[in-house]
């Protein structure tokens, strides 16, 4: 094997050895001796107690929400002038600061406004002026804006540099069949479409554990290098979600999750979460804000998105309730959309949007970011929302104020980041 | 190069390196082909594993069961004039309908796997262009699975990735079969120059990489009622006006020199200029190829220091692409490329050195650049062999071709090697799909491909229809059952513990247990059938 590869496998072999972790499921370190080898001199391996462990949770709402009905601001004139048709009435906003409203489906967001663990950036967005959904969602995935080849995406790199936490499985999960850009990468990461069919199908429960132990015995037998470690991490974390047991979840504190996947994900990040099983990057999706056609005002077709974004992310919260001490949400998208509507009362690909960062440490109530106003001089390309806020410095300001991430150099390459720019949300 | 001559000249050569026959046509099965159908390995050891290489370069194998399944896909037989005409009208008509329902009926027009009861609601055009990408989809796996000219197949797949396009963007999806069929596929074994004109003039490539509205600053077509034409269309598109750099950068860091390959900035730029006017007629008159003259930048260029005089027009695209495709540069990026498909993940600087070789006396005549290749030393060397590991593609069509199992008329397959992590022809990225093992190992996936492995075996895999082969013994000589199975799936490869744990598992199997079908998915889904 020559030398990249055992580079490889030291990187993603698994390490079993996460005591409070495996503590709490009576798990023994079975494969310890063969993952120590791999474990680079000087390496430490985990912090002592699991608990504490902090949370990011990255909501990408794909298709470039309007950031301008999201979070409505009410008291520019203009706002109402290029929209006639779907500008939110002033009367129907959740008023914020006098000046920005929360979209009125978003009410179930108002508590978090007030106790101040939700805030707000405003006009922020990639310096890249692609209008291309795809291409913009690459180039905020791998944080390299303009640059479409990077390998990697910015949360795959964050783990990589990660040495002080224990890798498990369950590290960095999307909630969904395919694993999104932004955890793509070197270091390992999982997708989930359903815990409860994470692993080995079976029509019975028996069966299936039967199943899970040939293939472990063969894995384990058989294959070398990063196909017996990955497995070797697929199996413990079928095992540690076997005693997760997640058919058996309630929601606390009353939560009522939306139907559909946005809720059906939130929920199932709230059940690891909650299991302690080591999570500490989620990736949830969000789809249908590209609102070319009767986009709507109060109520309509991007209402009825924003209502279950808002209702899903109110029911996750109380959820977690104090556990959201340790969470933070942030939600994103590739664009936003032009300031005026279109001639089918809709709106089109534009620049800047809003985005929402949601957590107990998060210093909230606020609008942050400079609002460079609507208008037409001061937009982009005389038509969108300009952006005052490029999004690797919201990224790093939460990478670094709340996950403690110290370099932020390997997350944006290229980019100088900078607290100075930080748009001030976190600590 | 020496030991390149020596393979042609000598015949039986390269007998005398194999160690045995079986394990020489198990390998060339695996990385020429995706990989066996039942009885191919023996047929090609007896043949002679050096016959079958031979007539899979020259495409001279049997492609009937291909041609059988091909009869009823619509797709092959439609123009692409008139595929580019039907995606403006699905659009119309999806548009319309979201105008009257305003929601969510258009958004099975994105997902080319969609769910069947939202098909039953969209308007014809919107559903008949979705039945022709299901077929596109569907062909991905049938060519692959069937035809007999494998090697064929697999530059397809190299080539397809290596000039990648994503579906998703505008009318890409509705112009890939003719990319497939038309630029692609005539080329994987012709000249590497005619491949790269085929894609510079694709229309694919052209709307994937934006060449299509680049144009020299300030110019407009002549003509009063032209220039209205354009400027309304470019209003109502929002199209950029200007120089567009796209496609220029990506030719030359992915297609051609590769990201080391010494090019500058302003040689981007300068490749750009060169291909002003590369564009395509609208979608609704067809979206061919069309040269603007207009739109073209007639003034000097510079490119890797060679000088391309002012007032020349669509002729000095041409002799740039001609001088990419020779380019020393070109020749160790796209030969290295071919080497790690083929070869090893890392291949060997001699391997590299006789595709270059081969691609410099032929003039990028690929099927020579191949043959250097697969003859070589390096290909047949023990430590690359099984030392790949598979693409989702190629997991499962290896495991259906393994096993005689037969795609059904459904894309459900393609959504299978989607869910395994290549959703096929949706990366979005112009630099394809990473061809190293670790790009493709990790455990949700690996969890995954065992899940496959037991749902083949069982007759359970969503889209594929298959049946025990009479071959397997009954239940009782657990022994030869297992040893059936090696064959079948393992080429007799099987590795003594691979067997302890499938015996030791199916003798405790409870009675009236589906024993063979068992064994069957624990060795396609286990470790040893995912290397290549």
């Amino acid at each position: 094997m020559s030398g990249d590869g055992m580079r490889d496998v030291s990187r993603r072999v698994f390490l079993r050895a996460g005591a409070a972790v495996l503590a709490g499921f009576g798990c023994e370190p079975l494969f310890l001796g063969r993952a120590a080898y791999a474990l680079p001199a000087g390496r430490s391996l985990l912090r002592a107690g699991a608990a504490g462990r902090k949370v990011l949770v990255c909501l990408f709402q794909r298709g470039a929400v309007d950031g301008l009905s999201m979070v409505a601001p009410h008291g520019d004139p203009i706002y109402y002038a290029e929209r006639a048709r779907i500008a939110i009435p002033r009367e129907r906003l959740v008023d914020l600061d006098g000046h920005f409203g929360l979209h009125p489906r978003l009410a179930a967001l108002a508590p978090f406004w007030r106790d101040r663990s939700l805030a707000v950036v405003h006009a922020v967005g990639s310096p890249d002026a692609t209008r291309s959904h795809f291409e913009a969602q690459d180039f905020m995935e791998t944080a390299t804006p303009g640059r479409r080849t990077t390998p990697d995406g910015w949360l795959n790199r964050l783990c990589q540099h990660d040495h002080e936490h224990a890798a498990t499985p369950f590290r960095a999960v999307a909630f969904g069949p395919q694993l999104p850009k932004a955890l793509a990468g070197s270091a390992p990461t999982l997708a989930i479409d359903d815990l409860q069919a994470f692993g080995l199908r079976a029509p019975t429960a028996a069966t299936r554990d039967r199943l899970t132990r040939v293939f472990e015995a063969l894995y384990e037998q058989s294959a070398t290098g990063l196909v017996a470690s990955s497995a070797e991490e697929g199996f413990h974390a079928v095992e540690m979600l076997r005693r997760v047991n997640p058919a058996q979840y309630a929601p606390r504190h009353g939560a009522e999750y939306p139907r559909g996947r946005l809720g059906r994900a939130l929920r199932q990040v709230a059940q690891l979460i909650r299991a302690d099983v080591g999570l500490s990057i989620a990736c949830v999706e969000a789809g249908g804000w590209d609102t070319h056609i009767q986009q709507g005002a109060a109520e309509g077709q991007l209402a009825n998105r924003l209502g279950e974004l808002g209702d899903a992310l109110a029911a996750f919260a109380a959820d977690l309730g104090d556990g959201m001490a340790d969470v933070v949400v942030l939600t994103m998208s590739e664009f936003g959309r032009t300031v005026r509507q279109n001639g089918t009362q809709g709106t089109d690909h534009g620049h800047g949007t809003a985005m929402l960062v949601l957590g107990g440490g998060v210093r909230g109530g606020q609008v942050a970011g400079r609002w460079p106003g609507l208008d037409p001089a001061a937009r982009h390309d005389g038509r969108d929302l300009a952006i005052t806020t490029d999004f690797r410095d919201l990224f790093g300001e939460v990478a670094q104020r709340h996950l403690g991430v110290h370099d932020l150099a390997p997350l944006f390459p290229g980019y100088a980041s900078s607290a100075t720019r930080f748009p001030g949300v976190l600590g | 190069m020496h030991r390149f001559l020596a393979c042609l000249l000598l015949p039986g050569a390269l007998h005398a390196q194999a160690p045995a026959a079986r394990d020489s046509a198990w390998h060339a099965l695996n990385r020429l082909a995706f990989g066996p159908t039942p009885g191919l390995v023996d047929s090609v050891a007896r043949t002679g594993v050096r016959r079958w290489v031979e007539q899979q370069l020259a495409e001279r194998a049997d492609d009937r069961m291909l041609r059988d399944r091909e009869r009823g896909i619509e797709v092959l037989r439609r123009s692409p004039e008139s595929m580019a005409r039907l995606f403006v009208e699905a659009r119309r008509e999806v548009q319309a309908m979201r105008r009257e329902r305003g929601d969510t009926a258009a958004a099975a027009l994105e997902d080319p796997v969609a769910r069947r009861d939202m098909l039953r609601d969209l308007p014809e055009e919107a559903r008949e262009l979705r039945e022709r990408i299901v077929e596109t989809q569907r062909l991905a796996i049938l060519r692959p699975r069937y035809a007999g000219n494998q090697l064929r197949e697999v530059l397809a797949d190299f080539w397809l990735n290596h000039f990648n396009v994503f579906a998703g963007k505008g009318p890409v999806r509705a112009l890939i079969p003719a990319y497939t069929e038309r630029t692609i596929r005539p080329h994987v074994l012709g000249r590497f120059r005619d491949l790269l004109l085929a894609t510079a003039r694709a229309p694919a490539m052209l709307v994937y990489l934006d060449n299509a509205q680049s144009i020299a600053p300030g110019s407009e077509p002549g003509g009063l009622i032209a220039r209205r034409v354009w400027r309304s269309e470019r209003m109502a598109e929002r199209r950029s006006s200007g120089i567009n750099e796209n496609y220029a950068r990506e030719l030359l860091e992915l297609h051609t020199l590769g990201v080391d390959g010494g090019y500058t900035q302003a040689d981007v730029q300068a490749v750009a200029r060169i291909l002003t006017g590369w564009s395509i007629e609208p979608p609704q008159r067809g979206g061919q190829f069309v040269y603007r003259d207009w739109a073209h930048d007639r003034g000097e260029k510079v490119v890797l220091g060679e000088r391309f005089p002012a007032g020349r027009g669509e002729d000095e695209g041409e002799r740039l692409l001609d001088l990419l495709a020779m380019h020393p540069a070109t020749m160790k990026h796209v030969g290295a490329k071919l080497c790690a498909r083929l070869v090893a993940d890392d291949p060997p600087d001699g391997c590299i050195d006789d595709a270059v070789a081969a691609w410099r006396r032929t003039n990028g005549d690929l099927r020579a650049v191949v043959t250097a290749i697969v003859l070589g030393d390096d290909f047949w060397a023990p430590q690359h062999r099984g030392a790949k590991f598979k693409s989702p593609l190629e997991y499962t069509v290896s495991a259906l071709r393994a096993v005689g199992a037969e795609p059904d008329t459904s894309a459900r397959l393609a959504l299978v090697v989607a869910r395994l992590g290549q959703p096929l022809y949706q990366h979005t990225a112009p630099d394809g799909y990473p061809e190293r093992s670790d790009d493709w190992v990790n455990s949700g996936m690996l969890l995954q491909r065992m899940n496959v492995g037991v749902g083949l075996a069982a007759g359970k895999l969503p889209g594929a229809t298959f049946a025990l082969p009479a071959t397997l013994p009954p239940a009782g000589d657990l022994r030869a059952l297992v040893a059936q199975v090696d064959t079948l799936v393992l080429g007799g490869r099987m590795t003594a513990r691979t067997r302890d744990v499938i015996l030791q598992e199916i003798a405790t199997l409870p009675a009236g247990a589906p024993i063979a079908s068992y064994a069957l998915g624990l060795a396609i889904g286990g470790p040893e059938f995912q290397r290549q």
